[in-house]
């Protein structure tokens, strides 16, 4: 019974066999990083710092991850190892639980962290550097629960390290000295509102995140093409095969 | 006869060989596959693979399409709905008789 459980499971690995899940994420975690960066060094009423221009850069980067995968799964990945549909088969929907649930989890704890930061500020308390290590704490938490259902841990049993990097590297920035965090964003429109530390903190764990995210997916995409087949022209299946 | 040898003999023959459940687990968590996905996922090669798949589409588990992937044969497979009946009896069978 168990080696059946454990073959409904591998469509689900097939998933990020390629590491493209994860070099998604990083290109959006950089993509949402730069934009912010921008933001902070920009006056308050360029457009980088508009609504507008936050949704549709929101909808460049979704666009752009979309048909990047899309590409890179047609041209590499089902011509080396196959296509796969997942439909409306319970399977997707535990993987839609499983990518998406812990961001969303993620992003209400933060909005709720943030909140208390803006108000400890309101209210001239001293503000601590806890916010990015509670960003990295659910992050971390959201990616070992959702991506990493998504890895073969026989072949890829170092990705481990990955979580651990999240967590252990957003808990180093918070630990820094409030002066060096706060330099990201120093002289900013937004230090009026926040704390610069924050923002710099918040700055650098986007970075970071992004930078692991990517680092992961490329070495996963790299060690695919290494020990998969490249394509060959002729048919996949037998001409003669019963399966007509 | 006992209970337990009877549900094994209950168990569906043509799920129960091996290379064959293991087809029918796979497509059972997908919509659609190719050939080229169930060779990779099952280490079988094409003929085996292509003589099971035989088997399962006469008993009506299993669907094909041939189609083109460009200038490349491709078949997809998928479960019909008479194999995702099947297969779910099969566990619920395996697991009362284990």
């Amino acid at each position: 019974m168990d080696q059946i459980e454990s073959l409904l499971k591998r469509p689900t690995a097939y998933e990020n066999i390629d590491g493209v899940t994860e070099l998604n994420t990083g290109f959006a975690t950089l993509g949402i990083a730069l934009f912010l960066w921008l933001g902070v060094h920009t006056p308050e009423h360029s457009i980088w710092n508009r609504t507008y221009a936050f949704l549709i850069w929101i909808g460049l980067l979704f666009v752009l991850s979309y048909f990047g995968t899309k590409a890179i799964k047609k041209h590499i990945t089902y011509p080396r190892t196959g296509f796969v549909k997942y439909g409306t088969s319970h399977l997707k929907r535990s993987l839609w639980w499983a990518l998406i649930v812990p961001p969303v989890i993620a992003f209400v704890v933060a909005a709720v962290v943030t909140a208390g930061v803006f108000l400890a500020v309101r209210a001239q308390c001293s503000v601590t550097s806890a916010l990015p290590a509670v960003f990295g704490l659910c992050v971390a938490a959201g990616y070992a629960f959702g991506v990493t259902r998504t890895v073969r841990w026989n072949a890829l049993g170092w990705k481990w390290a990955l979580p651990a990097s999240l967590l252990f590297g957003s808990i180093a920035i918070a630990a820094l000295p409030p002066d060096l965090t706060g330099r990201m964003a120093s002289g900013s429109w937004m230090t009026a509102s926040y704390p610069a530390e924050s923002i710099g903190a918040l700055l650098l764990c986007l970075m970071l995140w992004g930078a692991i995210f990517l680092i992961s997916g490329g070495v996963t995409f790299w060690l695919y093409l290494r020990n998969t087949q490249a394509p060959t022209e002729e048919a996949n299946e037998p001409a003669n095969a019963d399966v007509q | 006869m006992n209970r337990q040898t009877q549900t094994f003999n209950e168990l569906d023959r043509v799920i129960h060989e091996p290379g064959r459940l293991m087809i029918v687990a796979l497509l059972f968590a997908v919509d659609q596959c190719d050939f080229l996905y169930l060779q990779h996922e099952t280490e079988m090669n094409k003929g085996t693979l292509s003589s099971h798949l035989s088997r399962l589409e006469e008993a009506g588990y299993v669907e094909v399409v041939k189609t083109y992937r460009g200038k490349v044969p491709q078949t997809l497979l998928s479960l019909t709905e008479a194999g995702r009946e099947a297969f779910q009896q099969y566990r619920k069978k395996l697991k009362k008789a284990l």
